[in-house]
Parts: C-alpha cells; sequence; structure tokens
C-alpha cells in the first residue's frame, strides 16, 4: 500500500515537472534568434503577411500572454500549428512519435537482452579471454556515437552487403497495415498482416541495433561489474560452502539483485535514446518524431518545439516511474523498507 | 526466480524474432516463379514493370502552388501543375496552356487564349476562372512566389471561358516570364475543400490544408502519395495534355534525405537515380566512381555573394570595400568548388539573361588593393575596425571561402573575423539595419531567368530587410533605374539598362562576386536520360527536375 502511494506521489510531482519543463522551453525558445513568421512565410513575403501570421500566433504580445494562450490551447489537447508542415502539432506528433517509439522500444529490447546477457558472460568468466574481449567491445561500444554505427552498418550491410534494407519502415509495394497504435510491428500482428510484420521487423534491424550499441554496452559494463561485487558477498560463499552449483548460484541468487543499477541505468538510457535518435533517424530516413524535432528546432517552428520537448517529457516520467516500479518488484528491501521503520 | 524467467524468457525471445526476421526474405525483391516448359493455352504478356524516377531533395516541400517557392517546392510545383508558359533553355518562353496573348500599347492590359481541352487530374477542363482563381488566390495568401506579382497585378479577370487578361498597376517587362511561377490550380476543386473558419474569412483556410498533400493541377504527373516528412510520390498522368518524353517514369518520387551516406548507397543499389545538389564535392567523387553513374554539372542561375555592408564602419567607405575586392583570390575560391566553376562576371550569372558580358571584373592584385586602402578613411586604424564574416553553418563547406577571405585580408593588414551564423539567425539579422554583419556569405537565386528579377531582390530598397540583401545601399538613383527597366515591355531596351544597372553597381563595389554556382547532380547514366546532363538547361529553379522530359529505362 505505501508502495502505491509512493508511486502516486511520484505521478502527482511529475505534473509539476512538465508544468516547470513546459515554461523553461516556452522562454528558451522564443529567445532563440529567428523571426519565426518570417521564416514560416518564406524570405520574400510582404510585411503584411508576417505581421498577420505573428498576431494569429500572438507573436507580439508579452511572453506571458502567449504562455497563457499556449497553456489554455495545450490543456485541450490542441498543441498549435507546426510552422514546417503547416499542420496541428499534435496530429504531427501522433504521425511522427510512434515510429520513434517503435524504433527505440526495439532498440531497448536488444539494449536489455543482448547487455545483461553479455554482462552474465563476463561476470561468469570474470578476467579470461572472454571477459577480456567483451569489455573491449563494450568500450567500443560506450565511445562510439550511435550515428558512427548506423553508417557502419548501412555502408557495410546496405551497399557493400545488399543484405539490409536503408531506409525507411516499409519495402515499396508492401502494403501497410491500418493503423491502430502506429507502431507497424504491432499493428500488422493485430490485422494479421504478416508479410508487412517481417518487413517492418526488417527494416528495424539496422537503425535498432545501431541505437542500441551504446547502451548494450553500458548495460553490460554494469551488469557484469554488480555481478562481480556480489560474487565476493558472504551469501555467495555460503552457498558455495553449501555445494550449491555455480549455475544455480548465478541464477537463483546473484541475478536479481545485480539487474537493480541496470534496470535503473536502463530506464535512462531508453529515454536518452529515444531523445537522441535523430542522426540515426536522418541517416536512415526514418519518419520519427526525433528528426521532426531537430528539424523544427533549425527552423523555430515554436509550437512544435513545445510538442516535442513536452512529449519526450513525458517519455523520461514514464520511464522513470516504470523503473521505480520493476525496481521495487526485484527489491522488497523498497517495498519493505517503511514498514521496518514502525 | 520468477523475474529470472521473465527475463530470461523476454533474451530468447528477442533472440528469436532476431533468427525469424533475419531469415524472413524481404518483401522489395520479390524472386520470379520459373515458368512451365509447355502451356496448353497462351497466358498474356505480364505487364510491363512500371519505371520510377526517384530523385533526393532537401526538405520540407510545400506542393500548394500559392505556398511553395524553395527547390523542392518548385520542383513539385512544375511536375504537378502546368502555367500559362513554358520556359525554354534559352531563357525565353513558349505558350503552353496558353496559345497566343497581346497586350495593349501602354502595356497594362494583358489577354491570354486558352488552349481547349485541357483537363485537370480530376478530369474537369481547365478554364480561364481557373486562371483567375490561381492568381488571386496566390496574391491574397501572399507567401510563395506572390512577391513576383505584388504590386504589379491589379486584377485577374476570365472574360470568357478562355480568355483570361491581367491588369497592372505599372507597365512591367518581365511579367510574361514571371507568369512561369503561376501554377493554375482547379478553383472548385480547392474551394470544395476549403476548412471554416480561417483566417481569409469566408474564404476559409483557402484550401491549404489540403493542398499540404493533395494537388489541384493538370500536370504530367498527379500526387499518389505524400507522408510528409518522408517522401513525395507522384504518379504520371496520361490525361496530360504536352507531350511526355517516350520513356517518362510511371512514377516520380522525390525523397527528403540529403545524407551523403544514405545516397552513396541508394545509388549503388540502384535505388536512387538523381542525387540532390547539396551534395559536398568529396561525395560527389565517390558517387562518380560507381558503375553506371555520373555526375552532371550545369551552371545554374546561383551566384554566391560576399555581401557588404555599406552603412557600417569599417565597410561603409568604397575605398575600403575596393581594396578588399581586389584582394580577394577568386581563383582560389574557385578551386575550392567543382571543376568548371567560373568566377561570377558581375551581380547577375552569366547564364541569366540580360547580363552584361562587358561589365567590370575584379581579380586579385594586392598593389591595388593597398592602393584602394590607403585612400580609405580607415587607412590608419585598421585594427580598430575588424570586419566580421557571418557564413551560415547549414552549409559547412562555406567556412572554407570564409577562411580564405580572412587569409587573403590578412595581406593587406585588414582584421577578419569569422563566425558560423545558423540560417534562421542570418534571416533574422539582416531585417535590421543595426544588426546586419559587415559580409554575410549568402548563394542568391533568380526565380525567372532575367537580370532585372535578381538585381531587384538583390539591390533593391524594398528587398533591403531580407537575408537576399545585406548591402542596404538604399540608393534611390539605383531603385530608380531598377524600377525603370523593369517597367521595359521592349527586351533589347530593358537589357541595355540591365547592362547598365550592373555597371553602376560595379562602380558602387557593395559586394564580393564570387563565383556562379555549378548545379551538380549525380545520377544514374546507364539508365536514365537527364537532359540538363546533355546541357538541355532550363535556367529556373526546379525545372530541370520535369520527370516528363526525363527518360528512365531501368535499372
Amino acid at each position: 500500500m505505501r508502495f502505491i502511494t509512493f508511486i502516486a506521489r511520484r505521478v502527482v510531482h511529475s505534473i509539476f515537472v512538465l508544468l516547470g519543463l513546459s515554461i523553461v522551453i516556452f522562454i528558451i525558445s522564443r529567445i532563440m534568434p529567428g523571426n519565426p513568421a518570417r521564416m514560416a512565410v518564406g524570405p520574400r513575403a510582404p510585411q503584411y503577411v508576417i505581421d498577420e501570421l505573428s498576431r494569429q500566433m500572438h507573436l507580439d504580445e508579452p511572453l506571458h500572454v502567449q504562455y497563457y494562450y499556449w497553456l489554455r490551447d495545450a490543456l485541450h489537447g490542441d498543441l498549435g500549428m507546426s510552422l514546417v508542415t503547416r499542420r496541428p502539432v499534435a496530429d504531427d506528433m501522433k504521425e511522427f512519435f510512434p515510429a520513434t517509439l517503435e524504433l527505440t522500444l526495439f532498440a531497448g529490447f536488444i539494449m536489455a537482452g543482448g547487455g545483461i546477457f553479455i554482462g552474465i558472460l563476463s561476470a561468469r568468466h570474470k578476467d579470461k579471454w572472454i571477459d577480456n574481449l567483451l569489455r573491449i567491445v563494450s568500450y567500443l561500444g560506450v565511445v562510439t556515437p550511435s550515428f558512427i554505427f548506423a553508417i557502419f552498418f548501412l555502408l557495410l550491410f546496405g551497399m557493400a552487403l545488399n543484405w539490409m534494407p536503408t531506409m525507411g519502415r516499409l519495402s515499396p509495394g508492401v502494403s501497410p497495415p491500418p493503423t491502430i497504435t502506429g507502431l507497424i510491428t504491432v499493428d500488422s500482428l493485430l490485422s494479421g498482416n504478416l508479410t508487412a510484420f517481417f518487413d517492418a521487423l526488417w527494416h528495424l534491424i539496422l537503425p535498432g541495433i545501431a541505437l542500441a550499441m551504446g547502451g548494450l554496452a553500458q548495460e553490460s559494463r554494469i551488469t557484469r561489474s554488480t555481478m562481480s561485487d556480489n560474487l565476493t558477498k558472504d551469501y555467495i560463499a555460503s552457498a558455495r560452502s553449501l555445494g550449491i552449483p555455480e549455475g544455480v548460484i548465478m541464477r537463483k541468487f546473484l541475478l536479481k539483485p545485480s539487474l537493480i543499477p541496470t534496470i535503473s541505468i536502463l530506464g535512462l538510457d531508453f529515454a536518452g535514446t529515444m531523445a537522441n535518435a535523430f542522426l540515426v533517424e536522418v541517416i536512415f530516413n526514418w519518419p520519427g518524431s526525433s528528426r521532426y524535432g531537430i528539424n523544427t528546432m533549425l527552423r523555430k517552428d515554436l509550437n512544435a518545439i513545445a510538442g516535442v520537448v513536452l512529449t519526450m517529457g513525458v517519455v523520461f516520467i514514464v520511464v522513470n516511474i516504470v523503473v521505480d516500479i520493476v525496481v521495487g518488484l526485484l527489491d522488497p528491501r523498497i517495498r519493505l523498507a517503511p514498514q521496518r521503520g514502525e | 526466480m520468477r523475474t529470472l524467467r521473465v527475463l530470461s524468457a523476454m533474451m530468447v525471445l528477442a533472440l528469436l524474432v532476431g533468427l525469424v526476421a533475419s531469415c524472413a526474405s524481404p518483401a522489395a525483391t520479390p524472386t520470379p516463379t520459373p515458368r512451365p516448359a509447355a502451356e496448353a493455352t497462351p497466358t498474356p504478356p505480364p505487364p510491363p514493370e512500371k519505371t520510377i524516377l526517384r530523385i533526393t531533395f532537401s526538405w520540407p516541400t510545400y506542393i500548394d502552388p500559392a505556398v511553395g517557392s524553395d527547390f523542392s517546392s518548385s520542383s513539385s510545383l512544375c511536375n504537378l501543375y502546368d502555367t500559362l508558359v513554358f520556359p525554354t533553355t534559352e531563357g525565353g518562353v513558349v505558350p503552353n496552356v496558353a496559345e497566343s496573348w497581346e497586350t495593349s500599347a501602354d502595356g497594362l492590359t494583358w489577354t491570354f487564349h486558352l488552349e481547349k481541352g485541357i483537363k485537370f487530374h480530376n478530369g474537369s477542363e481547365l478554364m480561364a476562372s481557373d486562371v483567375a482563381f490561381s492568381m488571386n488566390r496566390m496574391l491574397e495568401i501572399g507567401e510563395g512566389y506572390a512577391y513576383v506579382f505584388l504590386g504589379t497585378v491589379e486584377s485577374a479577370t476570365a472574360l470568357d471561358d478562355y480568355t483570361v487578361q491581367f491588369k497592372l498597376a505599372k507597365p512591367s517587362g518581365i511579367f510574361l516570364i514571371s507568369l512561369v511561377r503561376l501554377y493554375i490550380a482547379d478553383e472548385e476543386q480547392v474551394m470544395a475543400n476549403v476548412v471554416t473558419p480561417g483566417p481569409y474569412g469566408d474564404k476559409g483556410d483557402y484550401g491549404k490544408e489540403w493542398l499540404l498533400t493533395h494537388d489541384a493541377g493538370s500536370g504530367p504527373y498527379k500526387v499518389k502519395e505524400f507522408p510528409l516528412e518522408e517522401y513525395l510520390l507522384m504518379e504520371k498522368y496520361d490525361g496530360w495534355f504536352g507531350t511526355f518524353h517516350p520513356n517518362a517514369p510511371d512514377e516520380a518520387k522525390f525523397i527528403a534525405t540529403t545524407e551523403p551516406a544514405t545516397i552513396r548507397t541508394l545509388m549503388s543499389r540502384k535505388e536512387l537515380e538523381i542525387s540532390d545538389q547539396w551534395q559536398p564535392v568529396e561525395a560527389l567523387e565517390a558517387l562518380g566512381k560507381i558503375e553506371g553513374v555520373d555526375v552532371a554539372a550545369f551552371p545554374s542561375l546561383t551566384e554566391f555573394y560576399y555581401m557588404v555592408h555599406t552603412k557600417k564602419a569599417p565597410t561603409d567607405d568604397i575605398h575600403f570595400r575596393r581594396a578588399m575586392a581586389w584582394a580577394f583570390d577568386y581563383d582560389a575560391a574557385v578551386a575550392l568548388e567543382w571543376p568548371g566553376t567560373q568566377q561570377s562576371q558581375g551581380p547577375v550569372p552569366a547564364l541569366c539573361a540580360g547580363h552584361n558580358p562587358d561589365v567590370f571584373v575584379f581579380h586579385r592584385d594586392l598593389d591595388k588593393a593597398r592602393e584602394e586602402l590607403a585612400q580609405s578613411q580607415y587607412a590608419d586604424q585598421l585594427d580598430q575596425y575588424p570586419v566580421e564574416v557571418h557564413w551560415i553553418t547549414d552549409v559547412p563547406a562555406e567556412e572554407k571561402w570564409a577562411l580564405l577571405f580572412q587569409a587573403n585580408m590578412a595581406d593587406i593588414g585588414i582584421d577578419v573575423e569569422v563566425v558560423g551564423t545558423p540560417w534562421t539567425a542570418v534571416v533574422e539579422e539582416t531585417a535590421d539595419i543595426e544588426t546586419s554583419p559587415h559580409i554575410v556569405t549568402i548563394y542568391v537565386s533568380t526565380d525567372f531567368p532575367e537580370a532585372g528579377s535578381l538585381l531587384k531582390v538583390r539591390y533593391h530598397s524594398d528587398a533591403a530587410p531580407t537575408w537576399s540583401q545585406n548591402e542596404w545601399l538604399l540608393d534611390d538613383e539605383l531603385d530608380a533605374m531598377i524600377d525603370d527597366s523593369l517597367s521595359t515591355v521592349d527586351q533589347k531596351e530593358r537589357y541595355a539598362k540591365y547592362y547598365a544597372l550592373q555597371d553602376y553597381i560595379m562602380d558602387l563595389c557593395p559586394s564580393l562576386f564570387l563565383y556562379d554556382q555549378i548545379q551538380k547532380h549525380a545520377y544514374q547514366s546507364a539508365y536514365v536520360d537527364f537532359p540538363a546532363a546533355r546541357g538541355e538547361v532550363i535556367p529556373l529553379m526546379g525545372l530541370n527536375m520535369f520527370a516528363a522530359r526525363i527518360g528512365v529505362t531501368g535499372p
């Protein structure tokens, strides 16, 4: 019950975090150089056209008045018009966000599964050649930006070997499934369109792995490090002295407590990956919200900037709450600690 | 324990899915099924495979004829819509939707007679009322190419079904050629899709929302799919009244990417026919090495300018400006570009009609530079007057020329600060005389192939607070000369005035004229007939991507 209260409190705090975030991004976007109205209507439009658009966007009002109008509309689900796409930002986010979410979920899956697996392997064979080899690979993964991996995979698997598709979410000629969630893989399964499902998965592999490499390397190092530390604990020595097989010790007594820092970092990595997917989306021409966000920032598309940043903020908050829940489930001390004080 | 099982299951599932996906054949390239050795009944031949022309572009693209005006939009619009007249490779125009026209003696009334039977993509016939509607709509919205007509066109009226009349506020020698930017939309279809309420009163949004992703044109291609940030896919319109290239593609796809690695991959896989014009030199060289791929390089109506602020110390001094013009190494600047690039000959690109071939041209001469600098009021205070050069960071290659300029000016003792500036900041700072820097380096294109249109946006006072002019000349005599030349209907007389204008501008030395840009596109020469690559260049932005004139026979 106290755990539920804890989570509920986090949700309430999150509302204030989002409010603060909206104020900060609102101010920053408006003090950036560039007149958005001028950028939107073209550099040779007459002044009266620029003035009219400025009036429609309330750009001629004081900052706090502009914020009031924006907040009022946002609370009704209206994030305003995008000056780049010329349509409601809400429509843009409905179209582009699922693409980034799908890519990031796929990358998250690889980060979690691959990172934990490699971490366990490294811890199991600590200081042996496997561990040393995986250490080098992990360091490469941590220091190399995702776009470098993206270009490398593109040129190797897309150009040199011609094995993989190199752009978009589906091949030309493949009928997309009806939009239910916006995630093509999920929508394909829900509508029974296996051709689209496998084709979409095929398109996810290169950008997904490129995006996951950094996080995968990080997760593997953290898992390995935590498991190595826990291996020296007394309870492990006790388990060994009782003759329990090493494999059982790893699975039953070691993995669960070792995963707590990994899960915590995974949450941050997941949210960070979503925000930083821009270059990977550009390289693979992936129509996601990360690329859309950067394009709108370069063109000072005020409403779209606010929409994208707030969406990312919500994702961060949700992911952190989920991480807290998962960690609470993994570690009973977190759930039981308040009870012990009574 | 349960947690471990769940995590293990997730890992296994991930691996399995990855394995299954790697085994699944991508649907993009189906393998043909073998035919049986003998068949009792003859089967009809399979339909010919559709050909597609794929071109990459810098985005966004607006296909609303009253909104779009950049390169990708102009390239799209010319494929989706028709115009009254069509540009030629010589820089003139020929009849298109209009089969003939006449103008009144005072040049204020233009009457066009339309060809009958031209059909829009929805089957309805193109009438004079659609032409008048398209002009009036563009003027009212005020975006895109409206600036070409604002202040010139007073009214557009349909006299009957096939006759449309324009009344001008003043005579215009460039009115006819400017009609290459009036894209004719189906009035009925546009108005049937307006959203109300909107900013245009009873016209609601004037169809702007619908025209974001649809077309109301009669051009050789029509919109098939347009996911906004991905690509524009157009399909051939067999009812087009014009003449297609015998191998004109069945589909044309404009793809929203300029990423060099992506383009190189697509080109090598034969999944891209023509690249965009923004590929760096190194990327083009790599593309040219792909089998079957060549680089088409042709002159454009784009010139690379160093726009010098004539109202800000020390560049407000004409001797200072002339000193810079004499000190700059134009040959070195040109060498940094694609082979075949030429130093600009004055303020107007050489390809542009009305260019003065005898205009004075600066070249590097340090003695003359020092002579001019000695006459400058800032000669003894150079250390107190550094010159700031703002280059646009969105085009990283521009930094090279800025650094060259810095090195050249150091030879005569002028301090130069090189500042990389984002495009949005450049647009903002050049809108005000106080915030405009000493020098901004920008490529400027003329929207239609005549010197007057470029000279107006570059040097007329009306255009001073825009990015296309950082000089702030604010010269009444120059304004009058430009207005007079543009209102001269007789072409020979008009061109003579253009020549005089160019001489006048060179005397003022308000800019450095670096080079006429060569437009470069990698293309699949093995199976694409690209007229521009053969030298048949239409000197108008976007028109060299007119798919109806491009042949595709592969891959």
